[in-house]
């Protein structure tokens, strides 16, 4: 079953058109991955699947529940989809561990000894339980990472975005955040991510996207996107990344 | 001995003397120190100053005309602020520890000071006589200086004798504040004033007779000093009590409201009025509330609670207009409030059992504030405001910065609105009040609004000048955080987003704190000028603090002239403002601090 289904999404800034027409479907569970070049839309693309870019054409299901102006729908999804930002994004006034309850005291409506018990639970499948009364301040960039990440998760969402969790990390760190993605993407939690970590796209993906101007030009196994592309595109692409 | 005198000769070498322009400045600036000082000093000495003129008018100052046989009234005012500090103190007691010989250096700096005024304060000063002639005379002889230069040289010399022991006893500060705060009182009990003395035919005794202070100061002050120190170690019981602390910064807020309604205005309460009103309207307007509370998850009332909240509003909307019990009005108001917030809040029972007493209590308030506020009041003055001196300074002061900052959140968050017509009437409000200078709204206060205000309708001019003191401030509060509403980037919106949360959340939450935090420094330097601007309402007949010295004692000349005595009443006000200002802006640097330790 597709968990989310777009069809011919298109979005302009001004007069310039970042989405030409995007249609695809994600099933339950799987991981997928896009990439492509600087200003090819994908990132735009995951940032209208919760809304926080609004897309002028076409439609977006997620979960059943159509993407429209209705601010009913738009929270309903917020809560199902998380998302990871390449900037972190943490609430520099709050502790990790406030950061981490946050959402499930205030939006879910948790109390507080509850949320705390899974927070702590989640900073600990990120590996940083030790942090939890610290601010983000005071955290190496890949810890703030792995706690936006522990955020996310504490909605408990079916969906989680990744928009270049690593492209800000010094390379040293980036292998604890991936590491940390991996484990979620064994759990058998749904991913989109957009990522230029090829070598995360052939270990865990089960499908990997090239986009390229506002459209999608390639979709394919892992195998046969790195082996065998099939478009002049995604080749030009990949002999410059690898 | 030898070591430390070399370290501090290469310290000032490389800080004091490091090139010839630096030399230079050095120089010069230290001399500009001196002379300033000794100008100063020379001017508090000469003998043409008469400092009672300042002491015997302390009570002027202070409440201006209140009446003497209410006195009690203004005690109880300052000892329910000290209560309440000490309580405070306790409850948030320190763990920073000062040994003795930090102690001993606060000491040894205070007899430098001494040391320093004995040294550097001028033999000669400049006298005006009677005839407007300046002359020379000896206002500090020789032999004077020397009795002083002696106690204080050894002052100087056993504290840093003490302190240089490295004594390490160890101190609690919240501790020591108090001891510091004993001294005062301490002292009020040993040293004797100069005062003022008339004899049998209402003459001046002159020189002025020592004499110990009044019993009507030291009593008082001893009492609720003790007080302080008692509530302080009772806070200092309940330091882990979470619901003590959120109890005591709510009371804080509430505290000047009562103050001024209640303990400082004696309002005339009729019994009848509140067994017939008073208590039918609070009964009613609770019960509305604690139904709409206990009813809010059944499906009937869920379904149609958008159409009773707008019902609710309408009624609101319409009761403000007609001529119904203030309370009444303000009950109203206060229920749509929390109406609006019901939903959110009440999920468990145990969250809508807590909201129903939480609505109790602040409905309580609100009627209690409200009959004293709209009551007339049993002090008779001759003038028009039973508020005068630093009683109305403080009033325009806390008040103003009371209304204005919420006003200022509200101003800003509505110029941000994505909402035209919201953005376009704070944005209006904020340029309109802005752009006229704050002395014409004060005319404005004082002449003009009677003919905006509906007929019967009149507040007194104190209220009239707090109005638009509110806005006045409010307006440039609002642009102090609009500033700090635009430090704070996209990302942590599109974050509080990507969790779900509601608009009002993400600002309450993420946007207003950071906001709030990145402009403290701001807001308290607005609200030291709304402290100093406070004293411009002299110009519409409100006498203020500092008219008691620049205005009231230059005119007293029965049955002691103090006539032309204005320049050392104004010096001493200086002094006053300072003091308040500059604690004002310390503790806002701590405040500052503290709050930083999660940034980057």
């Amino acid at each position: 079953m597709s968990i989310i289904k777009t069809n011919d999404v298109k979005k302009w800034f001004g007069d310039f058109q970042a989405l030409k027409g995007i249609s695809m479907e994600v099933q339950e569970g799987e991981v997928l991955v896009i990439c492509g070049p600087s200003g090819s839309g994908k990132s735009t693309f995951i940032r209208c699947i919760n809304r926080l870019e609004q897309h002028q054409e076409g439609e977006i299901i997620v979960d059943g529940i159509e993407l429209t102006n209705d601010l009913k729908n738009i929270e309903a999804i917020r809560s199902e989809v998380g998302m990871v930002f390449q900037s972190f994004n943490l609430f520099p006034h709050l502790t990790v561990l406030q950061n981490v309850t946050l959402a499930p005291i205030w939006v879910r409506k948790k109390s507080r000894s509850e949320s705390e018990e899974k927070a702590m639970e989640l900073l600990t499948r990120v590996g940083i339980p030790e942090q939890a009364s610290k601010f983000p301040g005071q955290l190496s960039g890949g810890q703030q990472q792995r706690v936006a990440i522990a955020r996310a998760l504490a909605m408990e969402p079916k969906i989680m975005l990744f928009d270049e969790p690593t492209s800000a990390l010094d390379p040293e760190m980036i292998k604890e955040v991936l590491d940390a993605m991996k484990e979620l993407a064994l759990s058998g939690m749904t991913m989109i991510v957009v990522t230029h970590e090829m070598g995360f796209a052939k270990e865990v993906a089960d499908r990997v996207m090239l986009f390229d101007e506002g459209l999608m030009v390639e979709e394919n196994t892992p195998t046969e996107f790195f082996d065998n592309p099939q478009n002049d595109r995604t080749k030009l692409f990949l002999s410059q990344i690898l | 001995m030898n070591l430390e005198f070399k370290k501090s000769i290469a310290w000032m070498r490389e800080n004091l003397f490091s090139s010839i322009p630096s030399s230079i400045l050095t120089v010069a600036t230290s001399f500009f120190v001196l002379g300033f000082f000794r100008g100063l000093f020379g001017f508090a000495m000469a003998s043409d100053k008469d400092w009672l003129s300042v002491l015997n008018n302390m009570q002027l100052y202070m409440v201006q005309a209140y009446p003497e046989e209410d006195f009690i009234r203004v005690w109880i005012s300052v000892g329910l602020a000290l209560v309440f500090a000490g309580m405070s103190i306790g409850l948030w007691k320190s763990t920073e520890e000062s040994s003795l010989s930090e102690v001993f250096s606060k000491f040894l700096r205070v007899s430098l000071a001494f040391l320093f005024f004995t040294v550097v304060a001028p033999t000669f000063s400049s006298v005006t006589d009677n005839d407007g002639i300046i002359q020379t005379e000896e206002s500090f002889p020789m032999e004077t200086r020397l009795q002083l230069l002696i106690p204080s040289a050894i002052l100087v010399v056993v504290f840093f004798v003490l302190k240089n022991l490295k004594l390490n006893y160890k101190f609690n500060k919240s501790d020591l504040l108090c001891f510091y705060l004993a001294i005062p009182i301490v002292l009020m009990w040993i040293i004797k004033l100069p005062t003022i003395q008339l004899d049998s035919s209402n003459q001046r005794i002159f020189p002025d007779p020592l004499m110990p202070i009044a019993d009507t100061t030291k009593t008082p002050w001893t009492i609720i000093f003790g007080l302080f120190l008692a509530f302080y170690f009772i806070g200092s019981r309940f330091k882990d009590s979470k619901n003590i602390k959120r109890t005591m910064s709510i009371s804080w807020v509430l505290l000047p409201l009562f103050i001024f309604s209640w303990i400082f205005k004696k309002p005339e309460i009729d019994l009848p009025t509140i067994l017939g009103q008073d208590i039918p309207i609070f009964i009613g307007i609770f019960l509305i509330g604690a139904l709409t509370i206990t009813f809010i998850n059944n499906p009937v009332v869920e379904k149609y609670f958008s159409i009773y909240l707008g019902v609710l509003i309408a009624i609101t909307g319409i009761a403000l207009f007609i001529s119904i019990p203030i309370l009444l009005k303000s009950a109203l108001l206060l229920l749509v409030l929390f109406t609006i917030v019901i939903p959110a809040v009440s999920s468990s029972t145990k969250g809508k059992r807590n909201l129903i007493i939480v609505w109790g209590v602040s409905l309580f308030t609100l009627s209690v504030l409200i009959r004293g506020g709209s009551s007339d009041t049993q002090i008779i003055v001759q003038q028009q405001s039973i508020f005068g001196g630093f009683s109305l300074t403080w009033l325009l002061a806390i008040f103003g910065t009371y209304v204005s900052f919420p006003l200022g959140v509200l101003l800003a968050l509505g110029r941000n609105s994505k909402l035209p017509i919201v953005r376009l009437v704070c944005t209006g409000i904020i340029e309109l009040t802005r752009s006229v200078p704050y002395i014409t709204w004060l005319f404005f206060a004082s002449v003009t609004m009677a003919v905006f205000l509906p007929e019967g309708v009149n507040f007194e001019l104190v209220v009239r000048v707090l109005m638009v003191t509110a806005f006045f401030s409010g307006a440039y509060f609002a642009e102090n955080i609009r500033g700090g509403l635009q430090s704070i980037p996209k990302g942590q919106y599109e974050a509080a987003d990507a969790i779900g949360m509601s608009p009002f959340q993400k600002t309450s939450l993420i946007v207003m704190p950071q906001a709030l935090r990145a402009i403290i420094p701001t807001l308290v330097s607005s609200a030291i000028t709304a402290f100093k601007d406070s004293s411009l309402v002299t110009i519409i007949g409100l006498i203020d603090f500092l008219t008691i010295g620049k205005v009231i004692i230059g005119t007293q000349s029965i049955p002691v002239n103090f006539v032309g005595h204005d320049r050392e009443n104004l010096l001493f006000i200086a002094f006053f403002y300072w003091i308040f200002t500059f604690t004002l802006s310390r503790r806002s640097m701590k405040v500052e601090k503290r709050l930083g330790l999660g940034e980057r």
